[in-house]
């Protein structure tokens, strides 16, 4: 990766920010909604892919991250009265703080069990938040004061979602991202080279819980109410794995164009069959994971349309 | 490694010696506990019933067990399964009339039938892969399954009365007549299974692919069919104890991943592919979900909580199980 090619990348970013920032609002305040939400599971699926993609952890409760998140800014936001923005930033710190407690024991397991164990933690969170009534308001969810308008968090997640562009982008490509990598395709041997991989792989874990945190934020901010069970919904976790999965995980650019595709093919499936639409879903990822676990950026790795990176 | 082994036995019994107090102290310090007559009959029928209950669970986690065991395959699609097996229950008893227990004559071939396809058309490919992509691939299966059957019966809760007055066993310890049918149904189904392992030829067949999958093949065991056979019994067991369950609870589509967790923590605790392990599992798991419930303010509400601290401590502390990892 040479000077050259992170500048005609950042170009590309410039170019992509520009076309958000003037492009969609043009339209109803349905298409700004629905490219908000596609920004959201762009920030949902790289980060994942910071975790799983890079180190090969398939975390299937990358959820939790995102419900603390939203639960952080609700809580700043409804009972100690602060303005949203700043309780973004908590929600940051919290979402890290909660990844590095929950990842320092959970990521000592490997392959499938570190993902039963993360879906259990995932399961075991939403029933805490439904019964621990003084801090989360329980099953009744959290109503925010009615005075978002859909500018502001537009534009905060536009911020949150470059901010993760470039963070996975830098993971991507650097030493740190190298590291992951190694620990991905052999961790007994990256410790045998002098990898220290229990701090890179909870440097990793930490990371990726930052940005659902953040994004969690905005989604609460914007829709006006939360509550467990939708805030710490399994099918967030799925559809931020397929996304990833479908585009390519271990690459940057991937995620975000199954992110694209996928969430703008499944807006369209639900509002044509309500329920039908995750049922196709499960078949996909069946189909996903048998015939193309390296996502649409390994088949274009294959075919020689992209350099060959990092890819899995 | 000896001394390691020891060490996490001694570890894994003080969890599990703090796991199971943790509920009396929190009772004592809520003042849910009262030390009284009346009190100790009703923590005696708590806890037999939580033993019946494990009857049950036992089952559908030496389903999960024998997957693991054979094929080293998690199968995620477990607990949808014993869903599905709930709702096929449920709509033999709604439809055609048959009563839930009766009905497993023609539940159990159907549900065989499904884990022989699944096995077949799915999983045949990937046995001995890498271990995520079974994974993922059982994890696509469950959404579908939990999507078409919400799709065919939609989201609402459903109960199948079935023999819903208790059993006196001594002056007020009580236990339902439906959880001591479903206890008697699932000692029944697990010990047949047991001896059909130990016994018959398949049976030994299944123990071979498990202990070594090379040189079962060498010995002339074709052992993908072993791999559809498994498949399909774990399929059965698990349909079975959807049945089970249905004559107990209320169930819809979405309850499938709590069977799915709640069978993991069983064969974790009691050991991965162990066949014992898992039955002393489930019934330790129920035995401490029934003390939550009778111990905690709001415990019913939180009984969810044992399976997954279970399932993590356990995996943290010794992850090859109270039994060791074992070949079945």
């Amino acid at each position: 990766m040479s000077k050259k090619d992170n500048l005609r990348n950042l170009g590309f970013l410039a170019g992509g920010v520009v076309l958000l920032l003037f492009v969609p609002p043009t339209f109803s305040i349905y298409v700004r909604s629905f490219f908000m939400f596609m920004m959201m599971y762009v920030i949902l699926s790289l980060s994942w892919n910071i975790i799983s993609g890079y180190t090969g952890y398939i975390n299937f409760g990358h959820v939790i991250f995102y419900g603390v998140g939203s639960y952080a800014t609700a809580i700043l936001v409804v009972d100690y009265g602060w303005h949203w923005i700043p309780t973004l930033f908590a929600a940051a710190v919290a979402g890290f703080i909660f990844a590095i407690v929950l990842g320092y024991p959970v990521l000592r397991l490997k392959g499938p069990y570190f993902a039963i164990a993360m879906l259990g933690a995932s399961e075991g969170i939403r029933v805490i938040a439904i019964n621990w009534h003084s801090l989360t308001h329980g099953a009744d969810g959290i109503n925010f004061p009615n005075i978002e308008n859909s500018w502001e968090t537009y534009h905060a997640m536009l911020v949150v979602m470059v901010l993760t562009i470039i963070v996975a982008y830098w993971v991507g490509h650097s030493r740190f991202g190298i590291r992951l990598n190694a620990i991905r395709e052999d961790e007994v041997a990256a410790e045998s080279l002098g990898v220290n991989t229990t701090f890179y792989k909870l440097a990793a874990f930490g990371l990726s819980a930052i940005f659902p945190a953040m994004a969690g934020g905005i989604q609460g901010y914007k829709v006006l109410y939360i509550e467990p069970e939708s805030e710490f919904f399994i099918l967030i976790t799925i559809y931020m794995k397929l996304f990833a999965m479908f585009g390519g995980k271990g690459t940057v650019i991937g995620p975000i164009l199954g992110a694209a595709l996928l969430y703008s093919v499944q807006e369209y499936t639900w509002i044509r069959f309500p329920t039908a639409h995750l049922i196709t879903f499960g078949i996909f990822i069946i189909l996903v994971a048998r015939f193309m676990p390296r996502g649409l950026m390994g088949y274009a790795i294959d075919k020689g349309w992209a350099r060959k990176g990092m890819v899995h | 490694m000896e001394k390691v082994d020891r060490r996490s036995k001694y570890l894994l019994g003080g969890f599990l010696v703090i796991a199971y107090t943790l509920p009396f102290a929190i009772g004592i310090y809520t003042k849910n506990v009262f030390f009284e007559m009346q009190w100790f009959k009703d923590l005696i029928t708590v806890i037999l019933n939580g033993f019946m209950q494990g009857g049950v669970y036992a089952m559908f986690a030496v389903g999960l067990t024998m997957i693991f065991g054979v094929m080293r395959i998690i199968n995620v699609a477990h607990g949808e399964m014993v869903m599905l097996g709930a709702y096929l229950s449920w709509a033999s008893f709604f439809f055609l009339g048959f009563d839930p227990l009766a009905a497993m004559v023609f539940t159990l071939p159907i549900a065989f039938g499904l884990g022989w396809l699944i096995q077949k058309f799915l999983l045949n490919a990937v046995v001995g892969g890498p271990e995520l992509t079974p994974l993922l691939m059982t994890f696509g299966l469950g959404l579908s399954m939990i999507y078409g059957v919400e799709l065919l019966f939609t989201t609402d809760f459903r109960t199948i009365p079935y023999a819903p007055d208790s059993f006196q066993i001594a002056e007020s310890i009580v236990v339902g007549r439906s959880r001591m049918i479903s206890f008697g149904m699932a000692l029944v189904i697990s010990i047949g299974v047991f001896v059909f392992l130990k016994v018959h030829r398949i049976g030994k067949a299944i123990r071979a692919t498990a202990q070594n999958a090379d040189v079962a093949m060498v010995c002339g065991i074709n052992i993908y069919n072993i791999y559809m056979i498994t498949s399909g019994i774990a399929a059965a067991l698990a349909v079975a104890g959807g049945a089970l369950v249905s004559i107990q609870f209320g169930f819809n589509p979405e309850t499938g991943i709590i069977y799915t967790l709640q069978a993991f923590a069983i064969i974790v605790l009691g050991g991965r592919g162990h066949f014992i392990g898992a039955m002393i599992g489930g019934v330790m798991l129920a035995v401490m979900e029934s003390l939550i419930s009778f111990m905690l303010p709001n415990g019913t509400a939180l009984v969810e909580i044992a399976a997954y601290g279970l399932m993590i401590f356990v995996l943290l502390i010794r992850p090859q199980g109270l039994m060791g990892a074992k070949e079945l």
